[in-house]
């Protein structure tokens, strides 16, 4: 079924059922994907989704459903169980008005490559492209992934917000290793084929490999820290999921109650933009029918706002940031962080290095996990090259480390940005960040004991 | 089963849709085609703080395949079930997998497959959709009713209680003659509550319960006492709490704490696709090796299995995602490494065979390999005896943080309900210790296991695109010799 016309229906009978107010959206997306390993194609994978979301508000009682089947039929089935259920269910605590519209709606620049769908052949091209960059630094074998993506998304609500938007997506992904103890890794996202650059990616990926060479362990103790843009991209990309109103709602962020105060370092600027040209995932409105926009989460380490559906935008205040996305979860929409963007320094790279004098250099890291998310406590297994750095240069590599800190206190202990940023986005960092590097001081490393 | 006459219709029409994507694929010359439905449903209601939340409803109804062509595999999905759509989705497999054959430094093969025809499904007593969303929010209040200050005797600023359902119903078919139906019910129960005590900060702790089977499952969980009671033990970890020590000395692991150490260090190093190397640029590789099978990386004390066919368990399964029968897999054996995770396609490489771990968790997913519940068997002694001969020492009985590198050898559990031990005897309540250690060292460490196995309900996350699997992890109590705590 054409799905301007799933949504069309779903907001007229969810009226028909009594709503008070409904919100429908169907994006149908067809992605490619080629994984390899050990310099081999493990498996080509393909997807071919049309998902209808539906959120209907019955005065202070809510629900929502997504529906991975395109049909009519099948939507109104689920919102007969969600009218049901309604029937019986308690009111919540607050009466949120969807966005009133209607609203004008512009297409982001560069966020649409024609080109992308198009490839399968190019793929492998692309992921031989990568394995071969790395291979000429020195990597006896690479693994990784380049993903393609087009997504057309309808949205519709009964506030008289109607709007369609579109994009395109190309993601690599590669690991190097020189052998098991010495890795490195590298990733190109875009939204257009100039901007991507599997090449680069290969390259960086078997440099830092081949760099990391003969690690031996490192010790405990607080140094001052160069993070790689691919490391830091977690860190960052977490904080911006903390200032969710939602994160703050389930008792999850370490940013609840501290819009106004200083929460970073001066030198930190984070903005959630999702009008960036050729941004990774810029879109022209949220499932709320809202027009998207630049919001400034971090302005100079200050926190400025969280990111508002237009349920937090009642139920704490604030005004709508063009966030609200169909999550699941506990409240159907919900804000979220799309394109998490970083401001630059003022440094070179090179500089950077230069200026730690006694210190470590960390590219990349994994599984971070929290012990309290309202103080920000917590630790991280650096992956990949780590490096001791003296007198400014790299001196040796290192294993087994992790970082064991407070992520408040990491953030207000940013002393230098680079000027040159980049792109991150892998499996472990699913919202896209452009970052630059950036030093912070005093970081807590641990290490295991037997 | 609880779908209706109707949709019963529906699935068997849908199931001719496997057969024809089978047929449709076969028609391509591959060397190897299989097609699963999954029909899925599911709901979560949730009360924030004593107030309800949107209910949310999710619904899956789609057809994946997945082809091997001159040794390259593909894996192709659609929710559009029309007979075009399908055609598209096998010819874009088709295709991709012929396109890969460029990149491929050794065919992939799969193990000798058996046509299995069976049908399977968890017991219900009380079937999912038999309880009404009221009844669901009703549960949830009478815990909510548990959770006030001057029952457990702390602020508890927020409390999350979410409850959970979800019917599976999967049907599996492929060239080499296999039919196989599966149906699993689960339900679930997370809760997050935070407390806080002035002066003394705040915790907080994430529980989470889970089973297949029906509503009857929640009368064994007792939510109403074992909530509130872990509430109240935050409130005496932050009035009493001291600081934990950081020295040498032994350490009892409660079965929260055992469960999480054998998922992480014995089950996910033990899968075989982690070992050849596949999935080195998402979840990792292993420190373990194909030639470590015999090679000892713990006490004889310890014995840690994998099993899908543990009754009620939130991981369970009796035919993989390849329509391989589930079975026990005993991974760690005196100390030793026993045996790997593997599907046809592990299995044929390193010549053994699959063992029926290829699980998938929607339409849009492949099958990779994944543990269902992995637990550290029973020992001989009461919870007692691990203490009895502690003469300084750390309980650790539950846990909030915790990491493993990506070849998980070096491990970090803090502790969260944690106790001196003196003399014998649990004392008090010490906060946050931090265990840091490699999986040899802690596993060689253990020289006294419990005879009590409890089991933890966990979402493990593996594979691009992610998929977060049901599992188990458990095992009993266990202790640790002469390790250091640290942080």
């Amino acid at each position: 079924m054409d799905p301007e016309q799933i949504v069309e229906e779903a907001v007229e009978y969810g009226l028909k059922l009594g709503a008070s107010e409904v919100a429908a959206s169907v994006t149908h997306e067809e992605r490619k994907m080629l994984r390899f390993a050990n310099n081999s194609i493990t498996v080509a994978q393909s997807w071919d989704q049309t998902v209808p979301t539906v959120y209907i508000i019955f005065e202070r009682k809510r629900a929502g459903a997504r529906v991975e089947n395109p049909s009519i039929e099948a939507l109104k089935e689920v919102m007969n169980a969600l009218k049901a259920a309604m029937d019986i269910a308690k009111p919540g605590e607050v009466e949120a008005s969807l966005p009133k519209g209607p609203f004008r709606y512009e297409q982001v620049p560069l966020t649409y490559d024609h080109r992308i769908p198009e490839m399968t052949n190019e793929l492998v091209d692309l992921a031989q492209e990568t394995i071969n960059a790395a291979s000429s630094e020195g990597a006896r074998r690479s693994s990784g992934m380049v993903l393609t993506s087009q997504w057309k998304r309808y949205v519709k609500t009964s506030a008289g917000a109607e709007g369609t938007d579109k994009g395109t997506n190309i993601e690599l992904t590669i690991r190097a290793f020189v052998d098991d103890d010495s890795s490195g890794q590298g990733n190109s996202c875009a939204t257009r084929l100039e901007d991507f650059d599997p090449k680069r990616a290969g390259a960086e990926a078997g440099k830092i490999a081949r760099q990391a060479k003969n690690p031996v362990f490192g010790e405990e103790g607080k140094y001052t820290v160069l993070f790689g843009p691919t490391i830091m991209a977690q860190f960052l990309g977490r904080t911006a999921d903390f200032a969710s109103a939602y994160s703050v709602d389930l008792g999850l962020s370490f940013l609840a109650g501290k819009v106004g105060q200083t929460v970073a370092s001066e030198k930190l600027t984070l903005v959630d933009d999702r009008r960036m040209p050729a941004g990774i995932n810029s879109c022209s409105l949220d499932e709320e029918g809202y027009p998207t926009q630049q919001t400034t989460i971090i302005e100079k380490g200050v926190l400025k706002t969280y990111l508002h559906s237009s349920y937090s935008v009642a139920k704490y205040g604030g005004v709508l940031t063009g966030s609200a996305f169909y999550v699941g979860g506990t409240w159907g929409i919900a804000p979220v962080a799309l394109n998490v963007i970083v401001e630059p320094g003022e440094h070179r790279e090179e500089e950077l290095l230069e200026k730690v004098d006694d210190g470590l250099f960390l590219t990349n890291g994994w599984y971070t996990r929290f012990q309290n998310y309202q103080t920000g406590d917590f630790s991280s297994i650096c992956r990949d090259g780590a490096f001791r750095i003296r007198n400014g240069k790299i001196e040796q590599s290192l294993k087994g480390l992790r970082i064991s800190d407070n992520m408040p206190r990491i953030l207000r202990s940013i002393t230098a940005l680079s000027k040159k940023r980049r792109w991150v986005k892998w499996w472990e960092v699913p919202t896209p960040v452009y970052l630059p590097q950036m030093i912070v001081e005093g970081v807590g490393i641990t290490r295991a004991t037997k | 089963m609880c779908h209706s006459n109707t949709d019963q219709r529906l699935i068997r029409l849908t199931e001719d849709l496997v057969h024809y994507a089978v047929e449709s694929a076969s028609a391509r010359g591959v060397q190897y085609a299989e097609a699963r439905l999954h029909v899925d449903s599911g709901s979560a209601v949730t009360l924030n703080n004593g107030v309800p939340e949107p209910v949310q409803l999710a619904r899956e109804k789609g057809i994946a395949v997945r082809v091997l062509v001159d040794g390259a595999m593909a894996f192709a999905s659609t929710n559009d079930l029309s007979k075009t759509s399908l055609d598209k989705t096998v010819e874009t497999a088709y295709r991709t997998a012929k396109a890969s054959k460029r990149l491929l430094s050794k065919p992939i093969r799969l193990s000798q497959g058996k046509a299995e025809q069976a049908e399977w499904k968890t017991e219900t007593r009380k079937s999912l959709p038999d309880l009404s969303t009221e009844e669901k929010f009703a549960i949830l209040e009478e815990i909510e009713k548990t959770l006030q200050p001057d029952t457990v005797k702390v602020a508890l600023p927020s409390r999350i209680l979410v409850l959970g359902d979800n019917i599976s119903e999967r049907y599996f078919a492929n060239t080499e003659g296999a039919n196989i139906h599966g149906t699993a019910s689960r339900i679930s129960m997370l809760f997050l509550i935070t407390a806080h005590e002035p002066g003394k900060g705040t915790i907080q702790r994430i529980g989470h319960r889970g089973e297949t089977g029906g509503w009857e499952r929640l009368d064994e969980w007792n939510l109403k006492g074992s909530v509130a009671e872990e509430a109240a033990t935050l409130g005496r970890i932050l009035r009493e709490g001291k600081q934990a020590p950081r020295e040498e000395l032994d350490l009892v692991l409660g079965p929260e704490v055992t469960g999480i150490v054998c998922h992480e260090s014995c089950g996910h190093p033990q899968e075989a696709d982690r070992i050849l190397g596949r999935e080195a640029a998402q979840a990792g590789e292993s420190y373990v090796r194909p030639d470590m099978l015999g090679y000892r990386v713990g006490s004889e004390a310890v014995n840690i299995v994998d099993d899908p066919t543990v009754p009620n368990s939130y991981g369970f399964y009796l035919y993989d995602e390849e329509g391989v029968r589930a079975s026990r897999r005993t991974l760690i054996k005196a100390g030793r490494i026993s045996g790997f995770l593997h599907n046809r396609e592990t299995g044929a490489e390193l010549g053994v065979g699959s063992n029926g771990a290829a699980r998938a968790v929607s339409y849009d997913r492949e099958p990779i390999i994944r543990m269902a519940n992995t637990f550290m068997l029973p020992g001989e002694y009461d919870d007692a005896e691990l203490l009895d001969d502690v003469r300084r020492g750390v309980y650790i009985k539950t846990f909030m943080e915790w990491n493993i590198d990506d070849r998980r050898y070096n491990e970090r559990y803090v502790g969260l309900e944690a106790y001196l031990i003196e003399d014998g005897k649990v004392t008090v309540p010490v906060r946050n210790p931090v265990l840091e250690i490699t999986t040899p060292g802690l596993y060689g460490s253990v020289d006294a296991v419990g005879k009590n196995v409890e089991f933890e309900a966990a979402t493990c996350g593996k594979g691009e695109p992610d998929q977060g699997a049901p599992v188990w992890h458990g095992g009993p109590a266990i202790r640790l010799r002469n390790v250091r705590l640290g942080g």
